[in-house]
C-alpha cells in the first residue's frame, strides 16, 4: 500500500504544466451565459470516441464505463449492484420497516377506525361540547 | 455522524491508493455504501426532533433529507463523469474525485452544525471546492468569467452574514441551534435592526439565488463540467434555504413586515425565469434558469413561514435536487455526443437514442411537477400558503406555474421530437451507465411518493 504513496508527488509537476490548449482568451463572453458554441478545448477526435473506430467495433459489449472490456463490465456491475440491489432495495426496505415515529401512522389508523364506528351508529363524528360544558369554570365577570 | 463522516474522509486515500484500473468502479461501490449507511439518519426516534446529537453535530427532520440527498449525489456525480475525464492522466481523476469527496465532507459539515458559525464557516468552505470544480474543469474559456462571479456574488453576500451573526452571538451569548431557538423574540426596532435582518438573509438569498442576484447561477451551471452542475443544482442552492429555515426563527417580529418585497421578488422571479426559459437557445442555461424559478417558490414558501409553507420548500428542494440533476446528467448525454449545448443542434433524437427519450419525459414531466411527483405536492403546499397570505399572488404562481409547464415542454420537443438535422450522421447509443446514471436520479423521486414523512421536515 505505502508503496503507492510516490504518486502524490508526480501530481504537482503535471498540474503545473498544463498544454497551451486550456489557456484563456480575453475575447468577450456573448450573453448572459457565455457562448454556446462548439469549442476547440475537447481532446481531438482520436481521444474522445468520435473518431474512425467506434467503441463499439472493439468491445460490442461497450456500457460506457472504460475502454478495457474487463474493467467495463466489472463496473457495470458494481454499479448496479451496489446502485440497485444494495442502496435502492436493501435502502427501501429499510426506510420502509423505520418505526412509526411519534405513533403518527397508528393515530392515522386509529382515527379512521373511530369515523368508521360513529358514522355506522349515526352519531356526529366529533361532538359539539368536545369538553364537558358543566366542568369548565370560567372567570366570573367581576373577577375579569 | 460520525459513521458517514470517517467513510467519506477515508473515501480520499481510497481515491489515491487504489490501482489505476479500479479507480472508478471502487469509489463508485464505496460512494454507494456511504450512501446506504447515511438512510440510518433517517431512523429518528427522539421526541425533540434531534438525533445523531454530539458536541458539535446533529440532524433533525430538517437536514436529515438534505444530508442524505448530499451523499447520494456522490455516487452519481462519480458516475456522470467517469466519461469525460477518461482522456485525463489518471492523477488528475484521482484529484478529480477527492475534489468531489472534499465538497461532500464540508457540505455534511454545513447540514449537520448545530452553531451558526460552525454553519458559517463550512458554507464558505463549499466554495473552495466548487470554484475549483468550474475554473479547473469547465469546458470553455468563459468558465474563468464565470467562477468570477460566483465566487463575488457568494462572498459578497455573505460577508454581512458573519458581522450579523458575530452581533447575535454578543446580544444572545449563543449561537447554537438547539439553545437559539428557545430564545424570546428579541426587540428590534432600530434602523441598524433592520439592516442586522437583511444581513442576515442576504446571503442565504444570493445563494439561493433570488430573482435579482441570480446571475451567477447560469453561467456558473453553463460553465461547470457535469458533476459540478449537478452539485450545485442539487445540494449547493438548497444551502441557501436550509440557511433560511434555520436563521429566520431568531429575526420574528421584524420578518412579517421586512420579507414583503423579498416575497414579490421570488415570485416575480418565477415568470421572469420561466419567460427567459421560454427563449433560451442554451440547454443547460434553460436548465439553469428553470433552477432560478424553483426556488423562486422555495424562497417565498420559507419567507411565508406557516408549517406549510416551509414544509412545501423542504420538499420542492429535495424533489427538484434530483429532478434538476437529472436534466443535467440528460443535458450532458447529449453534449457528450453532439459537443454543443444548442438546442437547435441536437433535435428529434427520439429518432435515434428512444430509450433515453423516454428518461426526458419522465424529468420534463418532473420538472413541471406531474402528479403525483412530490414536485407537484410541494408546489400545491406553496403556492396554499401562499394563497392564504394574498389572493393576489395566485396571479403570480399560477402564470409560474403555466410557464414551466410550456418550457418543460417546449425543452423536451425541441430537443426529442422533430427528424433528426443532417449533419448527425454518427451518434453513439447511449451507454448502461448513463441509464444507471439517470434510474438513480428518477428511482428515488418515484420512490418518495410512497413515503412523503420523510421530506416533511418538521411537521412530520
Amino acid at each position: 500500500m505505502l508503496s503507492r504513496l510516490p504518486r502524490f508527488g508526480r501530481t504537482f509537476p503535471r498540474l503545473l504544466s498544463d498544454p497551451p490548449a486550456r489557456f484563456v482568451s480575453q475575447s468577450k463572453p456573448i450573453g448572459a451565459a457565455g457562448s454556446t458554441a462548439v469549442t476547440e478545448l475537447h481532446p481531438g477526435a482520436e481521444q474522445t470516441g468520435h473518431g474512425e473506430v467506434s467503441r463499439y467495433v472493439k468491445n460490442p459489449d461497450y456500457h460506457g464505463f472504460s475502454s478495457d472490456p474487463e474493467v467495463d463490465v466489472w463496473n457495470m456491475r458494481v454499479g448496479f449492484f451496489f446502485g440497485i440491489s444494495v442502496a435502492l432495495v436493501i435502502g427501501g426496505t429499510f426506510i420502509h420497516y423505520l418505526p412509526d415515529h411519534g405513533m403518527r401512522q397508528w393515530a392515522r389508523r386509529e382515527a379512521e377506525r373511530v369515523i368508521q364506528l360513529r358514522e355506522m351508529k349515526n352519531l356526529p363524528l366529533i361532538d359539539e361540547n368536545y369538553y364537558d360544558p358543566n366542568k369548565i369554570v370560567l372567570a366570573t365577570a367581576e373577577e375579569v | 455522524m460520525l459513521k458517514i463522516l470517517i467513510p467519506t474522509l477515508m473515501l480520499i486515500p481510497t481515491t489515491w491508493l487504489t490501482s489505476a484500473k479500479w479507480l472508478w468502479p471502487t469509489t463508485l461501490a464505496h460512494s454507494l455504501l456511504i450512501a446506504l449507511a447515511s438512510l440510518s439518519w433517517l431512523k429518528n426516534l427522539s421526541e425533540t426532533g434531534w438525533t445523531s446529537l454530539n458536541l458539535y453535530m446533529a440532524t433533525d427532520p430538517l437536514s436529515t433529507p438534505l444530508l442524505v440527498l448530499t451523499c447520494w449525489l456522490l455516487p452519481l456525480m462519480i458516475l456522470a463523469s467517469q466519461n469525460h475525464t477518461t482522456t485525463e492522466p489518471i492523477n488528475r481523476q484521482r484529484m478529480y474525485i477527492t475534489l468531489l469527496t472534499s465538497l461532500q465532507i464540508f457540505l455534511i459539515l454545513a447540514f449537520g452544525a448545530t452553531e451558526m458559525i460552525m454553519f458559517y464557516v463550512m458554507f464558505e468552505a463549499t466554495l473552495i471546492p466548487t470554484l475549483f470544480l468550474i475554473t479547473r474543469w469547465g469546458n470553455q474559456a468563459e468558465r474563468l468569467n464565470a467562477g468570477t462571479y460566483f465566487l463575488f456574488y457568494t462572498l459578497a453576500g455573505s460577508l454581512p452574514l458573519l458581522v450579523a451573526l458575530l452581533l447575535l452571538q454578543n446580544s444572545t451569548g449563543t449561537l447554537s441551534l438547539l439553545t437559539l431557538q428557545f430564545s424570546g423574540p428579541t426587540i428590534l426596532t432600530s434602523f441598524a435592526d433592520k439592516l442586522w435582518w437583511a444581513g442576515c438573509l442576504l446571503a442565504f438569498l444570493v445563494k439561493m439565488p433570488l430573482y435579482g442576484v441570480h446571475l451567477w447561477l447560469p453561467k456558473a451551471h453553463v460553465e461547470a463540467p457535469i458533476a459540478g452542475s449537478m452539485v450545485l443544482a442539487a445540494v449547493l442552492l438548497k444551502l441557501g434555504g436550509y440557511g433560511m429555515m434555520r436563521i429566520l426563527p431568531m429575526l420574528e417580529p421584524l420578518t412579517k413586515e421586512l420579507s414583503y418585497p423579498f416575497i414579490i421578488f421570488a415570485l416575480w422571479g418565477v415568470i421572469m425565469t420561466g419567460s427567459i426559459c421560454l427563449r433560451q437557445t442554451d440547454l443547460k442555461s434553460l436548465i439553469a434558469y428553470s433552477s432560478v424559478g424553483h426556488m423562486g417558490l422555495v424562497v417565498g414558501g420559507i419567507l411565508i413561514q406557516t408549517p406549510w409553507g416551509l414544509t412545501g420548500a423542504l420538499i420542492l428542494m429535495i424533489a427538484h435536487g434530483l429532478t434538476s440533476s437529472a436534466l443535467f446528467c440528460l443535458a450532458n448525454t447529449n453534449y457528450e455526443r453532439t459537443h454543443s449545448r444548442t438546442m437547435a443542434l441536437a433535435r428529434g433524437l427520439q429518432m435515434a437514442l428512444p430509450l433515453m427519450t423516454t428518461w426526458w419525459f419522465i424529468a420534463s414531466l418532473a420538472n413541471l411537477a406531474l402528479p403525483p411527483l412530490p414536485n407537484l405536492m410541494a408546489e400545491l403546499m406553496i403556492i396554499t400558503s401562499l394563497f392564504n397570505w394574498s389572493w393576489w399572488t395566485l396571479a403570480l404562481t399560477g402564470t409560474g406555474t403555466l410557464i414551466t409547464a410550456g418550457y418543460s415542454l417546449y425543452m423536451f420537443l425541441m430537443t426529442q421530437r422533430g427528424p433528426l438535422p443532417t449533419h448527425i450522421i454518427a451518434l453513439e447509443p447511449s451507454h448502461s451507465r448513463e441509464h444507471l446514471l439517470v434510474a438513480l436520479h428518477l428511482l428515488p423521486l418515484i420512490l418518495l411518493i410512497l413515503k412523503p414523512e420523510l421530506i416533511w421536515g418538521w411537521t412530520a
